[in-house]
């Protein structure tokens, strides 16, 4: 009898803790946005359910804890702890549990030696403290902590409460930090294939989804041992199939895991689907007496006779389901229904996150691939255009320059529109290729010392015909400490010369434009200043967006609206940053910095961290072929080592053991036959396929001297990937490679 | 220098028109190939004093007529020059590293092609001599 008021209390308990937290979630599912009410609602539950005074959640900020919220606590404790924070170390409770990254409690704050904080003590009068730490993706970003006031040490149950609060706590962090980053990625993601960069540090959160499996596998866990059943899974609900697919399982053979993995359960057909439409849990007494679906069917051969599924709904939404199971058969108590109801709806949250998280990663990889195709059908749209339009221009010029007799006043003006416009597009065509080579990280950098004065002056020497024609005044003021900068000069230049154009362009008859040039600390500052209209505040972050214009400048200009998407694209490819401070009727100023000393290359890729990837070796001569291989086999999952002669490639192969060679024949000293043949006749090597890649049509030579393939250049892409799957150096179900830099280095000639 | 022989060897009908009416208004003896087979061909037999060389051309390559343009006894010191299609660096190295005696990028500026023609057939005597 007593063993069952024991059980009894504990059910009273466990009832009520599941009961505040379904409050909670209700709580979050409300307001997203609004994290502080839903921890509010958090800490209230906690202070309530764990009986105590007071009751807070911190979250950690750098060296210490900022409070979020709270309940009981004094203004006068608030206000203390607003200016002088908890701190990360062993004086505080806080401290103690973010570094121990254990649930940590003070029996009697007055008689512990080491605690530090008796400025609060004194103030709160607590006797008592319990704190757990929130933890995510094994980091703890803040702690959920409890006041007595009396000691009064905290016994098992307050514990486990707790612990299961801060797991909350810690969700809600996370959910509603997923939830803005989803919110403001789906906005920006469709305007701007810019904010790729962005999406791929995403793709590293993604990677955490493993953490959310192990959430779900705790989620069953518990659902099965507090409901006394012998086993269970969690599903995940796919909205495009309209079925639900198997996440985790507890208590299941691995063999039973696979054959649940494997299976569709369809929305429509299934008990778990019915469940779901129906929005309330169904139980099946016994597995013998009943129809199968496939999915009861697979528990029924496994040896299960009675089963529970219970519906994850968020709002109207199906989220998933829960599935217990028993070994015999026999009906659910109403407790066991009622309680897993309402574990379900804990385990809403969760399951969601997982889909969001899901969700982000389609949305990344879609994404990618979007852009490595707008990049490559630019590039090459671009070329393509570019040639009528040299006819174009050159003709226009031929007879504007009366070489073939002489024109009469409106032959000559429409032979300069003729020619203003070829320009303009030619013009706009170079700004896209430049484009698109950045966003497909393919613009390489060379760098160069170069005299900043000289590089400022051959811009304005660029634009002073058209400023001396609308009688702008443009000055020059450099710093006299300045003198040499290592950068890329063609791109600094083209920079400065796209803000010089604008600036002249966007300047009234008879105003001025200034360009000074300063050191700021490591940086070189350039800016170009005008007296123009300015820009107003709703056009500052759109003049840098593709095809954007300012309205400044009512009449129609000629710019090709990507002159400052370019230039900002290109300033962060060389290191530094774009600005524009400006004011409607004074004018605007463009600025950028560039840091003097160009930063120093990343070491080469620990071999580690690419050592199971298969190895091609490149042996071309010429660094522009080397520099083509390598992007076409960027992102197919091989690492690529150059080598520019014979010798080199020669001790590349013999050293790296590599899964295929890529060889161009003409090259000095030792050219690719004789490379071929001494691969072919070392034993170590001979197995290696060797890929000819030649301007030279010798193929049954190549062949004959045992090449694995003969490509004449130029070399396309698939051509190169073909070859390359087909001596098995790539494997054939690789995806489109993503766009971003090439996985290559180079190696020395030693 | 007027009367000097200049072959041309550009793929694109119109480029080529261009480059030779061009050349030709200013007194130039142009000879046209629209391949890179033709154009070593022609060099062989036409005698030219300057070589102008598209680089992107079906069939053998600017880089590759050069080579065999090298590699003909007849032309030594026939100075050929690149046409590039991008006026970018890389380009620019790499013609020359293959051994071009100059470049000019595309648009080609009318204005300036001709006395850029004239530059080309002075410094290549320059270094003949």
């Amino acid at each position: 009898m007593e063993e069952f008021r024991s059980l009894q209390r504990d059910y009273t308990d466990a009832t009520e803790q599941f009961a505040a937290m379904n409050e909670v979630l209700t709580a979050l599912g409300r307001s997203s946005s609004d994290p502080d009410a839903v921890l509010d609602s958090v800490v209230e539950s906690a202070r309530r359910l764990c009986r105590c005074e007071a009751a807070a959640v911190y979250l950690i900020d750098d060296d210490h804890f900022t409070l979020a919220s709270s309940v009981g606590l004094s203004t006068e404790f608030v206000s203390r702890i607003g200016e002088h924070p908890f701190r990360i170390d062993r004086a505080t409770l806080l401290g103690r549990v973010a570094l121990d990254r254990q649930i940590t409690q003070i029996p009697d704050v007055l008689s512990d030696p080491e605690y530090g904080r008796q400025d609060v003590q004194r103030i709160e009068k607590f006797r008592t403290i319990m704190a757990a730490p929130m933890l995510l993706d094994d980091e703890v970003v803040g702690a959920l902590s409890l006041v007595r006031t009396e000691v009064d040490p905290f016994d098992g149950r307050a514990i486990a409460l707790l612990e299961a609060f801060a797991a909350q706590a810690a969700i809600v962090v996370r959910n509603v930090h997923l939830v803005r980053e989803l919110e403001e990625r789906g906005v920006e993601l469709a305007r701007r294939v810019e904010q790729l960069e962005a999406l791929s540090e995403v793709g590293g959160v993604v990677s955490s989804s493993l953490v959310l499996d192990e959430v779900l596998s705790n989620i069953i866990m518990n659902a099965v041992r507090f409901s006394g059943c012998d086993g269970g899974s969690i599903m995940e609900y796919v909205e495009e199939e309209r079925s639900f697919s198997v996440r985790s399982a507890y208590a299941s053979s691995a063999e039973l895991l696979r054959k649940l993995r494997g299976i569709r359960v369809d929305l429509e057909t299934t008990l778990v689907g019915r469940a779901a439409l129906e929005g309330h849990p169904i139980a099946v007494a016994d597995l013998d007496t009943v129809e199968l679906d496939p999915h009861l069917e697979l528990l029924h051969d496994d040896g299960w006779r009675s089963v529970l599924a219970v519906p994850v709904l968020r709002g109207e939404r199906i989220i998933g389901a829960l599935v217990v199971r028993r070994k015999r058969p026999g009906a659910f108590s109403d407790e066991t229904v009622e309680f897993l109801e309402t574990f379900a709806s804990q385990s809403a949250l969760a399951v969601w996150n997982a889909q969001l998280f899901r969700e982000l990663e389609t949305k990344t990889a879609e994404l990618q691939v979007v852009s490595q195709h707008k990049s490559e059908f630019l590039a090459s749209m671009s070329h393509e255009l570019r040639t009528p339009l040299n006819a174009v221009i050159g003709f226009s010029e031929v007879l504007l320059e009366r070489m073939f007799g002489e024109l009469n006043e409106r032959q000559d003006e429409y032979l300069r529109d003729i020619l203003s416009s070829g320009r303009h597009l030619l013009q706009l065509l170079n700004d896209i290729l430049d484009l698109s080579k950045v966003e497909a990280g393919r613009m390489e950098l060379a760098t160069s010392t170069f005299s900043v004065r000289s590089a400022l002056e051959y811009g304005i020497s660029m634009v002073r015909e058209r400023a001396a024609l609308h009688g702008i005044a443009v000055g020059l003021e450099v710093d006299p400490a300045l003198d040499g900068i290592e950068s890329d000069e063609l791109r600094f230049k083209q920079v400065l010369l796209n803000l010089l154009s604008n600036a002249v362009k966007f300047t009234p008859d008879g105003g001025h434009v200034a360009v000074a040039a300063r050191r700021d600390g490591d940086d070189l500052v350039v800016t170009v200043t005008d007296d123009g209209t300015g820009i107003p505040p709703e056009d500052r972050e759109r003049i840098f967006e593709s095809f954007q214009q300012g309205r400044r400048g009512a009449q129609q200009e000629e710019g090709t609206g990507l002159g400052l998407t370019l230039c900002r694209r290109i300033v962060s490819l060389l290191g530094g940053r774009m600005w524009l401070e400006t004011e409607v009727g004074v004018g605007s100023t463009f600025g950028f910095s560039v840091p003097m000393r160009s930063p120093v290359e990343e070491p080469p890729a620990a071999p580690t961290e690419q050592a199971h990837l298969p190895i091609v070796v490149v042996i071309d001569d010429d660094r522009a072929s080397l520099d083509l291989m390598t992007a076409y086999l960027d992102g197919l999952g091989v690492q690529v080592i150059h080598a520019r002669d014979g010798e080199e490639g020669l001790q590349s192969i013999r050293a790296l053991a590599p899964a295929a060679v890529v060889l161009d024949i003409r090259m000095p000293g030792l050219d690719g036959w004789q490379v071929l043949t001494r691969v072919r006749d070392d034993e170590a090597t001979r197995a290696v396929p060797v890929i000819i890649v030649s301007m030279l049509d010798e193929r049954s030579r190549g062949l004959m001297l045992g090449a694995a393939d003969y490509l004449i250049k130029p070399v396309g892409r698939e051509e190169l990937i073909g070859a390359l799957r087909r001596v098995g150096a790539v494997h054939s179900d690789v995806a489109l490679p993503e766009a971003g830099g090439a996985r290559s280095r180079s190696r020395g000639a030693g | 220098m007027s009367g000097d022989r200049i072959l041309v060897v550009e793929d694109n009908p119109l480029n080529l028109k261009l480059v030779r009416d061009v050349l030709t208004a200013v007194g130039y003896d142009v000879v046209a190939a629209q391949s890179g087979e033709e154009g070593v061909a022609l060099a062989g037999s036409c005698d030219p004093d300057l070589v102008l060389m598209d680089l992107q051309l079906p069939g053998i390559d600017g880089y590759e007529a050069l080579r065999l343009l090298r590699q003909d006894p007849r032309l030594g010191g026939v100075p050929v020059v690149a046409l590039t299609a991008f006026a970018m660096r890389e380009d620019r190295e790499r013609t020359a590293r293959a051994g071009f005696d100059g470049y000019l990028s595309k648009p080609i500026s009318v204005r300036e092609l001709p006395s850029q023609v004239d530059d080309f057939l002075s410094n290549g005597r320059a270094d003949v001599r």
